[in-house]
């Protein structure tokens, strides 16, 4: 009812076009006041985000935003729930650390007369991830995807050297092909079902189910929709993207790509799961099977991969890829528990690969720009502070206990053994990767804690950059707030999944 | 009663941390006094918390809503928390000593930046391991023991050699997949278990149990295989004669004597407070352990017979020692088990003096293979002659320590009903004995007795060239004799307490048998 409405709930609607209209108007301006704007809109949607989560927190259920009042099937909706509101916020909060921890890197990497170009396209992204997240519509939601790829392209590209390019070019085509599918996939939806915002589509998939017809349609969407996203969130096979792209890109630009980037659509997966194609069909296709092979493979080769490699940029996006087959293996529980699991981890890599990102360019800084391990030696000394919280996050890949990583093994686990056909092929996976994990991220710590002869590279204090450091003091807090108190983010996870579809 | 809890773990760790991050002071003195001053007070604390804090519990945080972080020292933990800290203290002092740097010469000077950093790792593990005695359920106890995994990593990394860098990696990543294994049984438990508070006789529940024996069982083995990894169990032994000798001495003293044992405090934990001694009684799980263990005992003293280095005998004797100790806890009998809460404080108390040994004898002259400790008794009489002591205790003559605890275990192996074990396990107890004998006693033989042959001078040079110490760095030492041998008597002091200890607790061993009766009659 109109009527009734809370002002509140305007919120998620504006905080979108309020990252839009920023975007456009930068455009405009001078790379200062381009940034300035910038922190005003992540800072301005941190807070309507934590207004919204209060709201839906003690309403306890979640609403529906009709926008611009077209009523339903017609017109187009928002869908804002606790799980919704909260990944919005901790997605502008990660993406405000991880513009600031970045950005002296940015001033130096970006070409002068450019870097307002890249607040621009971050306002893009990040209006696009808030829609993804609150769109109760599947077109919209394809609209926002493929804005969100285009201002990826952009990220990457805008460091301008051959690699990133080739990186670049690389993830758009991976990147189309994925949407493609998607596309494909909601046409097919339409065409079975007739409508394309999300309830809708439930309750006309529910009863296509129930009577039995279109069996091999239907999967073949589900199939396809999952591929599509699949690709986007660089799930095991379909990683070749990946490694380039956060590995060479400007620091800021990788954090945000591997930590918010494809959780954006892996977000958009849940939704699909919960929202279109309903929780037990999607259980009952075969495809949950796949997801959940897929998610075991890219655990254990995303790890391989980053073992071999010796460049420490590319080892942490290889580790994307394991910890991305992590979220996948929980959907493919095909469980509350397993999903619970799944966004918890999403939540816990969020926070940790982007310190992951943002402390190893401080080490890399300190070892004459280069990020080939035997430069690194020693360089845990020579920067402390990007150290200390490389090891922090290491610690929490690893699954220490006391961060955020041990968590969600912890949750991933607890899930598996109410599963018992997938509980012996996920614990005996997640104990490899463990262990797969801990040779890559310990080799590494050791390997900057090992000291070299003094004067080749220059030392830097404590506070030196003290941006920088206050938000690896940040990240560091996240990591260890989300692996001694998760119960309450758990908590809220589980109400959330509840009044989700 | 939280404070008496909680300091004696945390102060540790805030001191150690305050070290690592602290400047490096002018002078060494400073930094020994403050390292020495907080392992005193810490000594302190726990005193103070053993003679308080039995029965007590306290929760410090919810990890998630079903697992605290929860404290609650029994007896068992208070004992192990008592050993610790004697064996934490005496090293730690000894330490000071075998540290400090022969000279003033520049080369020198990163070593003693190394010393702060080691000094800083030593007061944290600790800490962690009062956390891991105290600790009162089971994934308090994964906490810590994973916390004192990667914190005692630096203690056997410090040189930073290749060798030292190899060792830690090898040391992290079988720890790693021992702790998995651990969690491994962590996630089954917590399903199928009322609670993972430590509950003397277990805490299954027997409906939820009833028809997945097998899977339990299985989990029960992959926990105390998982355990059996810091414990130093056969099959996954083998990180540690390549860790604990590559340690500074006090270091491999500490790694052999005490946190061995935190694997062996938690296949306690597990086999008598989670699963119950009378869930695998008689299982597959017993059989296989028990061989595992006699299969460790008797390799472990083989390899050490075999071994030339003193250093790499110690750690393989290590390997052989404790596995006598977990052979007494699979026997699930209550004698065994009595027997082998004894041996880890008798082995505790052996395995860290004799470390400390080698250290001293390295410290002072440089040799480390046991063949070149000829004529080493003139040399340096007090440790030789605790060497002697110490040797017949581990092998368990009367009326020394090891006698004891030997006794115990033949006696429980005798009066369990394991079949083929309760006679094999007796046998290889006594051939292991014999190899121990066999590994020690010739070092002490021809250290004090090198044969006519022998002339005393010339090992002197021999040395000097194999480990490439200038002859004026010896020059040097020798001049200041004062300052030299009020080094070494401060070495020799931690050595001949524990040395008293292990054959003083042989003697008069009443007191301590009462109190472990106590805790077995508990949990059998």
């Amino acid at each position: 009812m109109p009527g009734q409405m809370s002002f509140v709930q305007n919120f998620p609607c504006f905080s979108i076009i309020l990252c839009m209209f920023i975007g456009i108007i930068s455009s405009a301006f001078k790379e200062k006041i381009a940034r300035w704007l910038n922190i005003i809109a992540l800072v301005v949607n941190i807070v309507l985000s934590a207004a919204v989560l209060l709201y839906t927190v003690r309403t306890g259920e979640s609403y529906v935003y009709v926008m611009g009042r077209f009523p339903a099937p017609w017109g187009n909706e928002l869908r804002v729930g606790m799980l919704e509101t909260g990944l919005a916020l901790f997605f502008c909060v990660i993406m405000l650390f991880c513009l600031l921890g970045g950005r002296h890197k940015l001033v130096q990497e970006v070409e002068e007369g450019k870097q307002g170009l890249y607040y621009v396209l971050a306002d893009l992204m990040l209006s696009s991830l808030l829609a993804l997240i609150y769109t109760n519509d599947l077109f919209t939601a394809y609209v926002f995807v493929e804005i969100n790829t285009i201002s990826a392209c952009g990220l990457i590209m805008i460091r301008q050297n051959g690699r990133t390019i080739e990186a670049a070019v690389r993830y758009m085509i991976m990147s189309l092909l994925g949407s493609g599918l998607f596309l494909v996939g909601i046409c097919m939806l339409y065409d079975l079902t007739g409508h394309l915002l999300m309830s809708n589509i439930k309750i006309e998939i529910a009863r296509i189910v129930a009577e039995g017809a279109y069996r091999p349609p239907l999967l073949v969407t589900i199939a396809i929709i999952s591929v599509g996203l699949a690709i986007k969130s660089a799930l095991f096979p379909f990683h070749a993207w990946l490694p380039d792209a956060y590995g060479y890109s400007t620091v800021s630009s990788a954090a945000i790509l591997s930590s918010l980037v494809s959780k954006g659509y892996i977000f958009l997966l849940f939704k699909i799961i919960y929202r279109v194609i309903g929780f037990e069909v999607f259980h009952d296709s075969k495809i949950v099977d796949i997801l959940f092979l897929f998610g075991l493979m890219g655990m254990v080769f995303g790890s391989l991969s980053a073992i071999k490699e010796n460049d420490i940029r590319r080892m942490i996006a290889f580790s994307s890829v394991a910890q991305v087959g992590y979220i996948y293996m929980g959907i493919g529980m095909g469980t509350q528990a397993g999903m619970v699991a799944s966004v918890f981890h999403v939540v816990s890599h969020v926070a940790t690969k982007s310190l992951l990102f943002i402390s190893a360019i401080g080490l890399t800084d300190v070892s004459g720009g280069s990020r080939k391990f035997i430069e690194l030696t020693g360089s845990g000394y020579r920067n402390k502070c990007a150290g200390v919280a490389f090891s922090v996050g290491s610690l929490s890949m690893v699954g220490v206990p006391m961060f955020s990583g041990f968590v969600s093994k912890l949750l991933f686990s607890q899930a598996a053994v109410q599963n018992d056909g997938k509980m012996l092929p996920t614990l005996i996976v997640l104990g490899i990767s463990t262990i797969l994990n801990a040779i890559y991220f310990m080799k590494t710590v050791i390997r900057i804690y090992t000291p070299v002869e003094e004067g080749e590279y220059p030392t830097v204090e404590w506070w030196s950059n003290k941006i920088y450091a206050s938000v690896l003091l940040c990240f560091v807090v996240l990591n260890i707030l989300l692996g001694v108190c998760s119960q309450p983010i758990v908590d809220l996870i589980e109400s959330g999944l509840n009044i989700f579809a | 009663m939280i404070y008496t809890m909680v300091f004696p773990i945390l102060f540790p760790i805030i001191a150690g941390f305050f070290l690592l991050v602290m400047k490096e002071p002018e002078n060494r003195k400073i930094l020994t006094g403050m390292t020495g001053a907080a392992l005193l007070i810490s000594g302190g604390s726990i005193v103070y918390a053993l003679l308080s804090v039995e029965g007590e519990a306290v929760i410090l945080f919810h990890l998630t809503s079903a697992l605290p972080i929860y404290l609650k020292p029994d007896k068992l933990g208070l004992l192990f928390a008592a050993v610790m800290t004697i064996v934490w203290v005496l090293a730690g002092f000894f330490s000071f000593s075998y540290m400090k740097p022969r000279h003033e010469e520049p080369r020198y000077s990163g070593r003693e930046k190394g010393e702060k950093r080691f000094y800083g790792f030593y007061l944290m593990v600790f800490g962690i391991l009062t956390g891991l005695n105290f600790a009162g359920n089971l994934i308090t106890f994964y906490l810590f023991y994973e916390l004192m995994t990667l914190l005692s990593m630096p203690l056997v990394i410090h040189t930073r050699s290749r060798e030292a860098v190899m060792a830690a990696l090898k040391y992290l990543f079988y720890s790693f997949s021992g702790a998995y294994m651990v969690l491994f049984g962590l996630y089954f438990l917590y399903r199928f278990g009322n609670t993972l508070t430590f509950t003397a006789g277990g805490v299954l529940d027997k409906n939820m149990v009833a028809g997945n024996e097998s899977l339990l069982l299985v989990t029960a083995f992959f926990m105390i295989i998982g355990f059996g990894v810091k414990a130093g169990m056969f099959p996954l032994h083998a990180w540690l004669p390549t860790a604990h000798p590559v340690a500074p001495a006090p270091a491999s003293a500490l790694l052999s004597a005490v946190i061995v044992k935190g694997g062996v405090l938690g296949m306690i934990r597990v086999v008598y407070y989670m699963f119950g001694a009378d869930f695998l009684r008689g299982t597959w799980v017993q059989k296989a352990w028990l061989t595992l263990t006699l299969v460790t005992v008797f390799m472990g003293s083989m390899l050490a017979y075999r071994e030339k280095v003193l250093k790499k005998r110690l750690a393989y004797s290590t390997v052989s020692q404790v596995s006598y100790i977990l052979f007494g806890l699979a026997l699930l009998e209550p004698a065994a088990l009595e027997g082998g809460i004894l041996h880890v404080v008798f082995h505790a108390f052996i395995k860290c003096a004799l470390f400390l040994i080698a250290g001293a004898v390295i410290h002072k002259t440089g040799r480390e293979r046991a063949d070149e400790l000829t004529g080493i008794g003139k040399e340096m009489p007090v440790t030789m002659w605790c060497f002697v002591f110490l040797s017949l205790a581990l092998t368990g003559i009367p009326p020394t320590s090891g006698f004891i605890s030997k006794w115990y275990f033949i006696l429980g192996a005798l009066h369990s009903e394991t079949g083929i074990f309760s006679w094999l396990g007796p046998v290889v107890l006594l051939v292991s004995a014999l190899l121990t004998a066999g590994y020690l006693l010739p070092i002490a033989i021809k250290g004090f007795f090198p044969g006519e042959d022998y002339k005393y001078q010339d090992i002197e040079y021999h040395d000097i060239e194999y480990h490439d110490i200038s002859y004026q760095d010896i020059l040097y030492s020798e001049k200041s004799a004062g300052n030299g041998k009020k080094k070494f008597l401060a070495e020799e002091i931690p050595i001949v307490i524990l040395t008293v200890l292990a054959v003083g607790l042989g003697i008069w061993p009443n007191p301590l048998i009462e109190y472990i009766s106590g805790i077995v009659s508990f949990i059998l």
